[in-house]
């Protein structure tokens, strides 16, 4: 038996309108990778620096905004600064508008606070360029203003600065962070990633390379729960709930028929 | 001369930067800063390349009137707007700012949403067990895909919240990740890292010369 497609297709639609309109509420736990990657934030000093690789273009924003929000909230909190950089070149309007939303909230105060650096072109020559130094690859932010004008820049020249690494990405970039950043110039990383690509980075976990991972928006929703801001990433993972219910649904119902058919059959 | 050049200088770069990896002389470190910034230069060549290559291949659709060649036209349309306004008046303008957040950032996002409908019905269609080992990853798969949402464990532990084994779904699907998972991936790590290794030097000794284009 074949369920034409377009049941099949509705059926998803429903399974993620239903539960939004009904704003359902999943008790959500946390991960050990996603609680490493909470810890070693806040174990860090005020003061100290984060540099955000906002690796994500306007595909994977669902998964990946959440958490890039909620950490932008536990920095400005924690009153550590933000620097932000895209390897991804449709990125710079999204990662500019999502951090001046959270600065503002937070009050964060741009140039002394969080500075966005914006996109440069080529992934492994702008991270190996920022292992040299940032103003060689960044000679000014997003804004145009010029980086040794910029108060929080004053004192941060390249890796030596700075304290972790977050990428948050939807592919390979965070394989090129750890390979230069971190095996060349033993960068601290920790990574946010989609779904999708989340099998990849366990091993590195393993090792040490990333100190922490958040997974897709589980992960994001994990990140919430332990910020103290439940956002869209609680709201989306009850969705998914629904959605991922749906698929093993299907899945079973497809291996019953399949099972019915070859035993008439035989 | 024309290929011997490259090969010079592939060779003379290649070991270069091997030495600067190894030795922390301020001389090596020098180098090594200087080929960076040059490196930093290239790269966006590498942009207009793209770019290049984007003119013409739509331009030989349109010329040979191909299957659909008028989408092409919306590329053109779609590059001039965005470059002419990202260039004049730079990607803060408004108008840019309203294109990318209302045209190109609901489109990418689509595009991406589409998937969901097409996994669940391919699931639905080819997701059998009809071996030993498509069984085991329909198995896996389930719990993978159960462990990864809060509502695995809801049902989970609201059926066996009497057994010992409540709270297991997320345990289970992270022993997958952490052990099976991690052991595969490590190995595909190893065999590429190795690959890129042996490839690295064919290239730097002038053995394996395709990417200068043609033949030997």
């Amino acid at each position: 038996m074949n369920m034409d497609r377009r049941i099949v297709f509705i059926l998803v639609a429903l399974a993620v309108i239903i539960p939004m309109l009904l704003s359902v509420n999943l008790p959500v736990s946390v991960s050990e990778p996603t609680q490493k990657f909470y810890d070693y934030v806040e174990a860090l000093p005020a003061g100290s620096t984060i540099m955000i690789a906002f690796d994500y273009g306007p595909s994977s924003l669902a998964e990946l905004n959440p958490m890039a929000k909620a950490l932008l909230k536990q920095c400005f909190d924690k009153d550590i600064r933000v620097i932000g950089i895209t390897l991804v070149v449709d990125a710079p309007t999204l990662v500019s508008d999502l951090i001046q939303e959270v600065a503002a909230e937070k009050e964060a105060v741009e140039g002394e606070d969080y500075v966005f650096l914006g996109y440069r072109p080529g992934d492994v020559q702008v991270i190996l360029g920022i292992g040299t130094d940032i103003a060689s690859v960044y000679d000014t932010d997003y804004n145009g203003t010029a980086i040794s004008e910029i108060p929080m820049m004053q004192n941060i020249t390249n890796y030596d600065q700075i304290d972790l690494l977050v990428d948050f990405a939807s592919s390979d970039t965070i394989e090129s962070w750890i390979i230069y950043a971190n095996v060349q110039y033993n960068q601290k990383i920790a990574a946010g990633v989609t779904g999708v690509i989340i099998a990849q980075m366990f091993p590195y976990l393993q090792t040490g390379q990333l100190v922490g991972l958040l997974s897709g928006i589980l992960g994001a929703a994990e990140y919430e729960n332990l910020v103290g801001a439940p956002a869209k990433g609680m709201q989306w993972i009850n969705v998914e709930s629904f959605v991922h219910l749906l698929i093993v649904v299907l899945v079973i119902i497809g291996n019953i028929t399949y099972f019915i058919h070859r035993a008439r059959e035989e | 001369m024309k290929r011997q050049v490259p090969l010079v200088l592939c060779f003379v770069f290649g070991i270069a930067m091997i030495f600067t990896r190894f030795s922390p002389h301020s001389v090596s470190q020098w180098i090594y800063e200087e080929v960076i910034s040059w490196v930093l230069i290239i790269g966006p060549f590498a942009l207009v390349l793209a770019t290049v290559t984007l003119i013409q291949t739509h331009t030989t659709r349109i010329r040979r009137r191909t299957e659909h060649w008028q989408y092409s036209l919306v590329v053109f349309a779609g590059l001039t707007i965005m470059v002419v306004i990202g260039i004049r008046f730079g990607p803060q303008n408004s108008i840019f700012e309203w294109l990318y957040n209302n045209v190109q950032l609901p489109m990418d996002a689509t595009m991406f949403s589409l998937l969901a409908f097409f996994i669940a019905s391919a699931a639905y269609r080819a997701f059998r067990a009809r071996t030993f080992e498509a069984s085991l990853l329909l198995i896996t798969a389930v719990v993978v895909m159960m462990g990864n949402v809060p509502m695995g464990d809801f049902i989970w532990n609201s059926i066996m919240s009497w057994s010992p084994w409540a709270d297991k779904v997320s345990e289970a699907r992270q022993w997958i990740l952490d052990n099976p998972n991690l052991s595969a991936r490590r190995g595909i790590i190893l065999g590429v890292s190795l690959g890129v290794i042996s490839q690295s030097i064919r290239i730097i000794l002038g053995i394996e010369r395709s990417y200068l284009g043609g033949g030997d």
